[in-house]
This record gives C-alpha cells, sequence and structure tokens, in this order.
C-alpha cells in the first residue's frame, strides 16, 4: 500500500469517527418531523434558565482557567527549570487528578470537607457543614477541577521549555539574572504553551458535567445530557450540544489565529541535561518544602481521604461485586482503545510532521477541536450518526465506545508521534528508502522502532485517557458493557459511601496498572524517562 | 592588569575530558584567537568565562578578580560585564532589534533617554540605523550578525567573546565582517577572545594566536609563530 493512501485513509478515519457524528448532529438539530426548523434552537435561546447555565459555565470555566494559570505557569518553571530536588516525582505526584475522572477527585474532597467526611469526625458537624456548603457549589467546582486540570499549564509549560534555545537564555543570562530573563525572555517564547494550555482547560472546564453534577452546580452541558437521557428530546439534546460545540469553534480559531499555528509545531531544543537550569541556591529546600506542601494539599490528602473511606476489606468485596465486571471491560475497552489510538495517532502525528497530504493542516486542526470540544457534544453525535437500523453491528456493541475514544483522543496520541517523529533525523527514512524499501518497510523497520518512546508514551496516554472517560461512555455504551467510571457514577447518587469511595479507589488502582508495570520493567521505564 | 585569565583550568563532561590544565591570559585591547579543530574544548573555554560553566579545577578570573573557581561559580554571567557573540547568534526572536539592544540596559536600570541614544549610537556604528523595530526573521544574514555584535558592545563591555561568528556566512560577507569586527576593536578597544576552526580568519583577527589540540594549549604566540608550528605540523603528518 503507499503511503499517500494509507495516510488518506487515515484521515477518512477521523473524519469519520468524529468530525462526520458531530456535522450530523448539527444538521439533525435543524429538523423536525422532517423539515428545516429551528425550533429546538428557538426554545433553548428563549429560556431565561438556559442562558443562566451558560453564564455558570462560563464563569466556572474561567476562574479555573485563572486558578490553574496562575499555579499551574510557575510551578511548570519550578519542575521544569530548576534544581528543586525530587522535581520528578512531584511531577507525577501533580499530574495524578488529569489521570483520574474528575468526579473522582470530587468525591475524595467529598469524603473529606462532606457532611460524612473525615473533617466531620475530627471538627465536629459544625465546621464540616459550613466546609459542605463551601464545597457543594461554585467554590468546590473550582476547587476540584483546578487541581484535575493544574496538570495541564505546568506540564505544557516544561514541554514548552524544552523548546526554548539554551542559547537564547544564555545571551540573556550574560545581561540580567535569572527573574528577569525568565520575565523577559523565556516565558515570551513558551506563551504558545501557556496560550494552548488556557484554552485546553478553559474548554474541559467548559465541558465538564460530572463533577457540577456531583457537586449540585448547574451548568450547561448538564442540559444536553438531560434532554437526552431523563427526556429522550433528542431535537432538544443536539440544540444543547451546539452551543459547545460553538465555543469550542471560536476559542480555537481565536488560539489558531493569534499564534498562528506556533503552539503545535513542537522542536525540542535537545537533551534535558543540556538546558541551562535556575541554581535555587538557599532557598532550595524552603521550595522544596512549599512544593510537597501543595502536592500535599491537593493530591494526597484528598485521594488519602477517599482511601481511608473504603478501608475495609467488605467495602472492596462489595465494589467488586458490584462493578467486578465493569472494572474487567474497563481494562479491556481501554487497552483495546489505546492500541487503536497509538496506530492512529501515529499516522496522524506522520502526516502532520511530513506533512506528506494536501490536507495535514485541517486533520491536526480536527483532532484537536475533536479533543477540546466536550464528551456529552461527541456522545450525542455518535448517536445521531450511528443509531440507525443498518449501522446496529457498530451503534450495539463496544466498538461505539472505542470510536468515541477515536474521536476524542486522537489528538494526544497523534502530537506526542509527531513530536517524537520530529527527533528522528528525515535522513533516517531516505536512507531506507535510498537502499530500496518501500514505505510499509521503511515504516516497520525504521520509523516505528525510532519512535517507540513516543509510540510507548502514547499507548499508555491513550489508556489513562479511554480508562478514565465518562462524558461519551455514558452517553453511547451498550446495555451491559458499561464500564467502571460509568458504573461509579450511576452508583453516586444513592451508593453507600464506603462503597463508592472503594469504587473510586479501583479506578485509582486500574489507572496506575500501567505504571507500575513501567517500573517492573525498567528498560521501557527508562527509554519513556530518557526522551 | 589581565582582562581575563583562566589558571590550569579542567573541565570534564561525564567520563570525557574537555579541557586538561588548561591556561590562558588576555591583557587589555589584544585580539586573541583560539584556533583549533572540531571537538577540541574552543567553546567550553569561552562558557567557562562567561559563566555558563564551572571548572573543575583551577580558576578563572577577570580584572585580576576570581570568578569562578573549582566547581563553583562565584561571579554571575549577568555581573561579569562582557559581551558574547554566540555561533547561533541566539537573538531573541520576539523582540525587534531595538527590544534586543534594550534587554540588557534595562536590566542596569539605564534611564530611558541614554538607552535611545546608545541604542541608537551602537545601531548607526554596525551600520543598521533605521532597522531598529525589525524583527530578526525579517534580516539578512550579515545584518543578524550586525544586530548580535551590536547586541554584545551596546553595555560597552571590557571583554568581547566571539564563539565561530562567521562560520555561517559565503567567503565575500565574512570578508567583509571581519573588516568591520578589526574596525570595532579600533575605535572602541575593547578586549576581543575570538573562536574559530578557521586558520585565515583567525591570522587575519588576531593579535595573538593560541592553538588547541584535545582540551590543551599548544601554542600561545604571534600570528607568524602559529603559521610556522601549523606548517611544521603539516610536514609532520604528511
Amino acid at each position: 500500500m503507499s503511503r499517500r493512501f494509507v495516510l488518506a485513509l487515515t484521515a477518512l478515519l477521523v473524519f469519520v469517527s468524529g468530525m462526520l457524528p458531530v456535522l450530523s448532529m448539527l444538521l439533525r438539530s435543524l429538523r423536525n418531523d422532517d423539515r428545516w426548523s429551528l425550533a429546538a434552537y428557538r426554545g433553548l435561546l428563549g429560556s431565561a434558565h438556559q442562558w443562566a447555565l451558560m453564564e455558570h459555565s462560563l464563569v466556572l470555566a474561567a476562574l479555573v482557567t485563572g486558578l490553574t494559570l496562575i499555579a499551574g505557569v510557575p510551578l511548570g518553571l519550578l519542575l521544569g527549570k530548576t534544581d528543586l530536588p525530587g522535581r520528578r516525582l512531584y511531577t507525577g505526584l501533580f499530574a495524578v487528578p488529569l489521570l483520574l475522572p474528575p468526579y473522582v477527585l470530587a468525591v475524595s474532597w467529598a469524603d473529606l470537607l462532606g457532611p460524612d467526611g473525615l473533617l466531620a469526625g475530627m471538627a465536629g458537624p459544625g465546621i464540616a457543614r459550613a466546609t459542605a456548603q463551601w464545597l457543594f457549589g461554585l467554590p468546590g467546582c473550582v476547587l476540584v477541577l483546578s487541581a484535575v486540570f493544574l496538570p495541564i499549564p505546568m506540564l505544557l509549560t516544561m514541554i514548552f521549555l524544552r523548546t526554548v534555545d539554551p542559547r537564547l537564555e544564555e545571551a540573556a543570562r550574560l545581561l540580567a539574572p535569572w527573574p528577569t530573563v525568565l520575565r523577559g525572555i523565556t516565558v515570551p517564547l513558551i506563551l504558545p504553551g501557556i496560550a494552548l494550555a488556557a484554552v485546553l482547560v478553559f474548554l474541559l472546564s467548559f465541558g465538564e458535567f460530572g463533577v457540577p453534577t456531583f457537586l449540585r452546580y448547574d451548568v450547561f452541558p448538564v442540559e444536553s445530557f438531560v434532554q437526552f437521557s431523563a427526556f429522550y428530546d433528542f431535537q432538544a439534546a443536539t440544540a444543547a450540544a451546539a452551543p459547545m460545540a460553538g465555543v469550542t469553534l471560536v476559542l480555537l480559531l481565536m488560539e489558531a489565529a493569534s499564534l498562528r499555528g506556533r503552539a503545535g509545531q513542537l522542536r525540542l531544543s535537545g537533551l534535558e541535561r543540556g538546558l541551562p537550569r535556575i541554581g535555587l541556591g538557599a532557598g532550595r529546600m524552603a521550595w522544596a518544602a512549599a512544593t510537597a506542601g501543595l502536592a500535599v494539599a491537593l493530591v494526597l490528602v484528598p485521594i488519602g481521604a477517599l482511601v481511608a473511606q473504603s478501608a475495609e476489606v467488605a467495602a472492596y468485596q462489595e465494589a467488586l461485586r458490584h462493578a467486578g465486571d465493569s472494572l474487567l471491560r474497563s481494562l479491556v475497552y481501554a487497552g483495546i482503545g489505546a492500541t487503536l489510538l497509538t496506530a492512529i495517532g501515529f499516522l496522524t502525528g506522520y502526516l502532520v510532521q511530513t506533512r506528506a497530504l494536501a490536507v495535514w493542516r485541517a486533520v491536526d486542526s480536527m483532532t484537536l477541536f475533536l479533543f477540546a470540544l466536550p464528551g456529552t457534544v461527541i456522545g450525542i453525535g455518535l448517536i445521531s450518526l450511528w443509531n440507525t437500523p443498518w449501522t446496529n453491528l457498530v451503534y450495539a456493541t463496544p466498538a461505539i465506545i472505542v470510536l468515541g475514544y477515536l474521536a476524542k483522543y486522537t489528538a494526544l496520541t497523534s502530537r506526542i508521534s509527531a513530536t517524537q517523529l520530529g527527533l528522528i533525523p528525515a535522513s533516517m527514512e531516505e536512507a531506507a528508502q535510498v537502499a530500496g524499501a518501500g514505505w510499509a518497510r521503511r515504516m516497520a523497520l525504521i520509523v516505528a522502532p525510532l519512535a517507540r518512546r513516543g509510540l510507548a508514551a502514547a499507548w499508555l496516554v491513550g489508556y489513562l485517557f479511554s480508562l478514565r472517560d465518562t462524558d461519551i461512555t455514558m452517553l453511547v455504551y451498550p446495555p451491559g458493557h458499561d464500564t467502571l467510571p460509568v458504573r461509579i457514577f450511576t452508583l453516586m447518587a444513592n451508593g453507600e459511601p464506603a462503597l463508592i469511595a472503594a469504587l473510586c479507589t479501583l479506578m485509582i488502582a486500574a489507572s496506575v496498572l500501567p505504571l507500575a508495570l513501567l517500573a517492573l520493567v525498567p528498560r521501557l521505564g527508562r527509554d519513556l524517562q530518557d526522551p | 592588569m589581565n582582562i581575563v585569565e583562566i589558571q590550569r583550568v579542567s573541565k570534564r563532561y561525564g567520563r570525557q575530558a574537555v579541557l586538561r590544565d588548561f591556561s590562558l591570559a588576555a591583557g587589555p585591547g589584544e585580539r586573541v584567537v583560539i584556533l583549533g579543530p572540531s571537538g577540541c574544548g574552543k567553546t567550553t573555554v569561552l562558557r567557562l568565562i562567561a559563566g555558563f560553566e564551572a571548572p573543575d579545577t583551577g580558576q578563572v578570573l577577570l580584572g585580576g578578580q576570581p570568578v569562578s573557581r573549582k566547581g563553583r561559580i562565584l561571579v554571575p554571567p549577568e555581573a561579569r560585564n562582557l559581551g558574547m557573540v554566540f555561533q547561533d547568534l541566539a537573538l531573541w526572536p520576539h523582540l525587534t532589534v531595538r527590544g534586543n539592544l534594550e534587554f540588557g540596559l534595562r536590566a542596569r536600570h539605564v534611564p530611558r533617554a541614554e538607552r535611545t541614544r546608545r541604542i541608537r549610537e551602537t545601531l548607526e556604528r554596525v551600520g543598521l540605523g533605521g532597522l531598529e523595530e525589525r524583527r530578526p526573521a525579517a534580516l539578512s544574514g550579515g545584518q543578524q550578525q550586525r544586530v548580535a555584535l551590536a547586541r554584545a558592545l551596546v553595555l560597552a563591555p571590557r571583554l568581547l567573546l566571539m564563539d565561530e561568528p562567521l562560520s555561517s556566512l559565503d567567503l565575500d560577507l565574512n570578508l567583509r565582517l571581519r573588516r568591520e569586527i578589526l574596525a570595532l576593536h579600533e575605535a572602541l578597544g575593547f578586549t576581543l577572545l575570538y573562536v574559530t576552526h578557521d586558520r585565515e580568519e583567525a591570522f587575519d583577527i588576531a593579535t595573538r594566536v593560541v592553538l588547541m589540540h584535545r582540551g590543551c594549549v599548544i601554542l600561545d604566540g604571534s600570528v607568524e609563530e602559529a603559521r610556522r608550528r601549523l606548517r611544521d605540523l603539516g610536514r609532520d603528518s604528511s
């Protein structure tokens, strides 16, 4: 098979799995009784309640974005640029909440600050009432989502720091101390990364519905879900999803216009050990203590509360009895999803890196748009496209869940692959070509082995994000095929706190499982850590 | 008193010894060229002087004061009052020509009127008057070289370090810029420490040549002495 054919097929697959459902959904929202109609939109836009929900969502997203940037960028600089002791450990710790379904963290904070939480046991019901009142509402949503999305600006800052040519900083170091160099040279150079982080955090917070639902704060994405699952009003559901797609599109276009695509073109400047690091000097231990304090407060304490809440064998027995099959399905679907995401991400990453087809930019933008799009919108779109008698083979089987993973998460594996492929000199593939190898052989024997670290990282990221997916799976799973996050979410309303905590702890265990396996396979672990 | 002095410095990266018992001194107004093949440690010498690296053993002095010694940097780069032109120029792409020159002046709290005057004078001196608001990407290769030179000179350093600054230019431009560097040296009187692997460039620029091989000095002498030694080495190897 020729290179152009395979890449064109991949581009088509990305379109069919993600964009076609969204387009189908938009089309369906404009049809009423086999006629074109704006009735659903009129109902939506004429409702004061909907506008209030939209305002809630926008305020929540703006607050979370502001807070994560204020904390995440300095944290990224501290972990990515200084000689802080234990920075790899802290990076891993702060990243943990991003690997879990966001509502797991909401549950863990409720186990700490809620009316039946640990604090209630220690400080009395009066204090617990006050903290619960604070947690269940906008402040709680901001706290939980900020902890969940803090790793995005932190990690993007760290990644973009590695794209800064060390000479540019050294040239400035001859003239000014580090704080001035960071302000005047380094941060402006990584602005595309910070802007990308801001847009992603805003859109992910805007589209989040699990945490606001649990913490009882009404937001717009819930509307689409409720219209579909409670009233089965598909036209209203699609109309409610359309504004979210619009906001996503507008923000991404603004980001693309202002940065002219610089955020997507990562060129790592060299090996980490070659980068100039800021010596923290005498303040090193104080910085380390402050970082440790933040990690404990944002990650370890809430997760510790969750584990403490479920600290009985009976709770885990009950959890496995209730959701053992869901756990197994989650692992299988996430494994299949990750494998397909890695393969497709590798091909789209190759397409973006080599620009082998004219549509490379469209494919890249499409994957980013779909990643930023609320999961509920993709879910509604998938139902809209595939729920027909002729496509039941897909819709009535777990294939629809995996399609959802491909639609939403290809951007992640594609960009990881593109960055890794950018580190491989073009001459490597050219040399194989000169030697007479066809494209498939070159990819299999030269390019893929050289990009193995990126492929392994892409698989891991694909697995983690497929495993934590709630929004899409919740809408599309066929009867008898729910996953663990969905089962927990449905049990959350009426389940025993100890049972929910045990299920969430199992969810965390399933998420860290591949990381533990990596630790057991030292060579692969080293490969991933040492880019 | 010497402007710069390196005393018995050694430097390793991992297992690889880059400098071995290396010593060098340069007095006021001298033009010292460090000449040697790729990988012989020339750039490391400049990085030690600039303060980006600390020597494993020995010490580096500027104006008679120790600035780094035995694995420790005593004076950070920004306090060493020296200028440097990097091999890849390292012009800040997000700043204009003015911004590139102004960065160091601002860091030293030079008043605005004084900044404007010094930037204008320096740019005119290197023949870039009127290009203040351009970004580096909008300049030709030769203009970029001049911006890098102007950025290094705008703070009136006593010592200018140049790391193969002309290696990427065609011969015509290379020759023209050599003349300009010499003219600037004549006018401003700084001490020049210039690294290159090109013999003709070295002999053209230098008042003194330091020949390096595998991290060691094999000759520190006049241009004529350097020519002779290189001829002898050529004969020996043939």
